[in-house]
């Protein structure tokens, strides 16, 4: 993660994110015969991203896929293509800068435009309704959710990946505070999924869809993070409490806690406390260690796969889509 | 309700503002141009190829370049397209648009061409067609991009 | 051993300039449930939606898939692959089905370039912004620098490129999903403007709108329904770099690499050895003729020695094999979709189910995706016998 780094372009920094996870996964490029991309225009600026940015990830004379979708999707897809059998080892990586242009204008242009771009409306909007949901659901609970903000905030400060607090917050509104925030980052996060034998394996993979309009949605309960979580776990026959670590996506601190309760981790009403309780809900400090769209599933699993090595054996990794988490991806992965 | 209602457009502006970072490698090439009028590329190591515009990795290696070589300011015209329609957001027409391989470099580098008539289109691409030397011609005002230059046809 | 995977179920909507009486999801609405039907399929067996739409900023709208292709609680995601988006989505609903995450996944991909004043302008904006942006680089030049190299190298001409859109546009006034389709001669071309020398203002595809969607399923699911079988469906990716691709020794510019080695490894999968003779049709990814012409030595028809003389033939419709009985995207181009019309109007014709543009006895048929700076290829084989 960096911010607003003039010394490497956009290119520069994927080749260097993935010759970095290359170099990691003691492997040559040579190995690799495939690749599978998230990548989105509108944040790239240019208007068919992977048609520039796609070499700069290892894709030349390679098969090569790019999503316009979460990191996580395309990590699903890179491990589908490897069970398939049509890949032996597949590059995955996605990015996000969002230090060359802005997040909130690109994100207004993802609301319908008949209906809701007339208010203005943002995916940061789309969070505060959550949470005043939430509050109406639940209360204040201020003490929680200062304790849980703090504790995000040590979370990302010990995270020796986090970006550092010369990056700006993305600017949220009420009920959203400040200390909620994701702080913004240019991201490049890469990793290598293949067949062979390794220390970590993915052994559950899952998928959620939720309703298209967000006015149809049910702001707490979210079917698409539940169900993918769901799958992810009876995949890899396993469950919640089998878990050793989670890290979940979401945009502002209050999206991840309230996520806790949709997957059924915390009791209603409880997602910010055990949010501040648990060391094993998103250690690496959440969105507050960096966040650009839509590289954030991958980043939680690589968080996940980089702690798990470090203890435990057992994590499970989200990621979310835009428009208010309309689809959600979920993927637990054990190390032996 | 009337069945067969007036359809309505909503007007819509799709304008987003980016500042694109050139990086290192760039930078040094656009100021070689400013600074010196020079056409840089950079050498990757593996494969000998010079690359220009300079990088600083070869895609097709995956591989950081090493070296940086000074290439042109002549070359070969090697593909061109002579642009006669006016589009939105793009220049007046008719003008010149190619690829030229600098003496010195393994890759073409993109750019307008002058130097030849363009009052018939097909006059001028049989000229452009037998892939003429160019050289590159220099603006005196320059600010450390590409359109700091372009490529004139050289007269034989 | 991977289960054979078949295509069950097409739906086209119309293909026009624009759809202004149907909203995003009500085109892709029209298309989707005839595939479905078509397949005899509900979407309670659908096990994965993958959607396709290729820059957003065609649209106008940012992330227009999920609103408009997107079904709550079937897993779903999104393809962006340019103009190859279309033949990439089934190449991931492919890999989803032979991993055995599901037995049936819908395709969908909409194209709303209407919405869009300026297309060339945005599709500037696809070009490398620090070195390339600045020169006015647009889709129509970068096809036209390479036709340009084909002249030079080949000796072809612009009666070439005009008598191939003519014979496309003879091929689309027999395919019903156009409602306008363009019928002009090579002469009309040559008499037409100059978009960008050597291109003629009839050479180029209008502007159109539209959906395409597919069924995908496992053998298992297919029955005695008539199913267009995939006998190989391949990828490949290049540099983004025009100027590096001149001299290097894998193929310059106009030899099309990736579509080359796409389809080679596409015709082993199918046991194809001689493709000319075991294809009865082909569907081409090419907006523009010589973008066609360039693609006919990469799927192995001809080579570099008799490639204009093929081309010839291939005007004339003598070329052995039925090419673009659609009339291909020189009639209609909806961007996020075209790649995925090849492979369904391939579909349809092994399936025997195309209608006025079928050709007779057709057994199997190879479709080509092509997005990018002539970058991003595929080749996707269908036949009418189980492999």
């Amino acid at each position: 993660m960096s911010w607003a780094d003039a010394s490497y372009s956009l290119e520069e920094l994927i080749f260097k994110g993935v010759k970095r996870a290359l170099h990691a996964s003691k492997t040559c490029i040579d190995a690799v015969d495939s690749v599978v991309l998230a990548a989105h225009d509108l944040v790239d600026g240019r208007s068919l991203s992977s048609m520039v940015t796609a070499p700069a990830a290892g894709a030349y004379l390679r098969d090569e896929i790019r999503l316009a979708e979460d990191g996580l999707v395309a990590l699903s897809l890179a491990g589908a293509r490897v069970a398939a059998g049509e890949s032996e080892l597949s590059i995955v990586a996605a990015w996000g800068r969002a230090s060359e242009g802005d997040f909130l204008s690109q994100s207004r242009a993802a609301m319908d435009p008949f209906l809701v771009q007339p208010f203005g409306l943002t995916e940061a909007d789309i969070s505060a309704f959550r949470l005043s949901r939430w509050l109406g659901a639940h209360g204040p609970q201020d003490e929680a959710r200062v304790r849980a903000a703090e504790m995000r905030l040590v979370r990302a400060r010990q995270n020796p990946r986090a970006i550092d607090t010369s990056a700006p917050l993305l600017p949220l509104n009420a009920p959203l505070r400040v200390d909620e925030a994701p702080r913004c980052a240019d991201i490049v996060v890469a990793a290598l999924v293949g067949s062979r034998e390794s220390a970590c394996h993915i052994s559950g993979i899952g998928h959620g869809t939720d309703a298209t309009l967000v006015g149809d949605r049910d702001w707490l309960e979210r079917p698409a993070l539940r169900t993918a979580v769901e799958q992810a776990l009876g995949e890899a026959r396993l469950s919640l409490k089998d878990l050793d670590l989670f890290e979940i996506d979401g945009m502002t601190l209050a999206d991840e806690a309230l996520a806790l309760e949709a997957i059924g981790l915390a009791e209603p009403g409880d997602g910010f406390g055990l949010y501040a309780r648990s060391d094993r809900i998103n250690p690496s400090g959440g969105s507050a260690a960096g966040w650009c769209y839509p590289a954030m599933g991958l980043v939680r699993f690589a968080e996940c796969l980089l702690r798990l090595d470090a203890g435990g054996k057992r994590g499970v990794a989200v990621g979310s889509s835009p428009i208010g988490d309309q689809t959600q991806t979920a993927v637990v992965l054990e190390v032996a | 309700m009337n069945a067969d209602p007036e359809l309505i457009t909503i007007p819509g502006r799709w304008d987003f503002e980016y500042r694109y970072f050139a990086g290192a490698t760039a930078s040094r090439f656009f100021a070689e141009i400013r600074d010196n009028r020079r056409i840089m590329g950079t050498r990757c190591a593996k494969s000998g190829r010079v690359l220009v515009p300079a990088r600083s990795f070869s895609d097709a290696e995956y591989e950081l370049t090493t070296d940086w070589v000074e290439t042109g300011p002549g070359g070969v015209l090697e593909v061109f397209t002579i642009v006669g329609t006016k589009f939105s957001g793009l220049p007046d027409p008719p003008f010149v648009l190619g690829y030229v391989t600098l003496d010195g470099a393994d890759t073409a580098i993109l750019n307008y061409i002058s130097g030849v008539d363009l009052t018939d289109l097909d006059v001028a691409a049989r000229i452009l067609m037998t892939r003429p030397r160019v050289s590159a011609v220099f603006k005196e005002a320059r600010e450390g991009r590409i359109t700091d230059f372009h490529f004139k046809v050289e007269q034989k | 051993m991977k289960e054979e995977v078949a295509i069950i179920g097409v739906g086209q909507t119309q293909y026009r300039r624009q759809h202004s009486n149907l909203n995003t999801a009500e085109l892709v609405r029209q298309a989707a449930t005839a595939a479905l039907e078509d397949a005899g399929l509900g979407l309670d067996a659908i096990g994965l939606i993958v959607g396709g739409v290729a820059p957003d900023a065609l649209a106008g709208i940012n992330h227009l898939d999920m609103h408009a292709i997107s079904r709550p609680g079937i897993p779903y995601f999104r393809v962006n692959t340019g103009g190859a988006t279309g033949s990439s989505a089934l190449l991931a609903a492919l890999s989803w089905i032979h991993a055995g995450r599901c037995k049936a996944v819908l395709v969908v991909t909409v194209e709303r370039m209407g919405h869009a004043s300026s297309a060339q302008k945005i599709f500037n904006s696809i070009f490398d912004p620090i070195y390339e942006k600045d020169i006015s680089m647009s889709t129509i030049s970068m096809v036209a620098l390479r036709a340009t190299l084909l002249m030079q190298q080949y000796g072809y001409t612009l009666e070439h490129w005009a008598g191939l859109a003519a014979r496309n546009s003879a091929s689309s006034m027999l395919n019903d999903t156009l409602e306008n389709p363009r019928f002009f001669t090579a002469e009309d071309v040559l008499k037409s403007r100059f978009l960008a020398w050597p291109i003629h203002a009839l050479e180029a595809c209008p502007t159109s709108e539209g959906a395409c969607a597919v069924v995908v399923t496992a053998k298992s699911l297919v029955g005695s329904r008539k199913a267009a079988w995939i006998l190989g469906a391949r990828g490949l990716s290049d540099t983004y770099a025009i100027g590096d691709r001149l001299h290097r020794p894998e193929g310059s510019l106009v030899d099309l690499v990736t579509l080359r080695r796409s389809a080679e490894a596409a015709y082993r999968d199918a046991g194809i050895t001689n493709p000319r003779e075991a294809l009865d049709v082909v569907e081409i990814q090419a907006p523009f003729a010589s973008s066609e012409a360039m693609a006919y030595p990469a799927l192995g028809f001809c080579d570099e020695h008799d490639c204009v003389s093929f081309t010839e033939n291939a005007i004339e419709q003598k070329a052995g094999i039925a090419i673009n009985p659609s009339g291909g995207p020189q009639a209609s181009n909806p961007v996020s979709a075209t790649a995925l019309i090849r492979i369904a109007e391939c579909a349809q014709q092994v399936r025997g189910l195309a209608g006025r543009r079928q050709v007779d006895g057709v057994r199997k048929a190879i479709a080509t995706g092509q997005g990018g700076a002539t970058q991003f290829s595929t080749a996707v084989i269908v036949g009418n016998q189980q492999p």
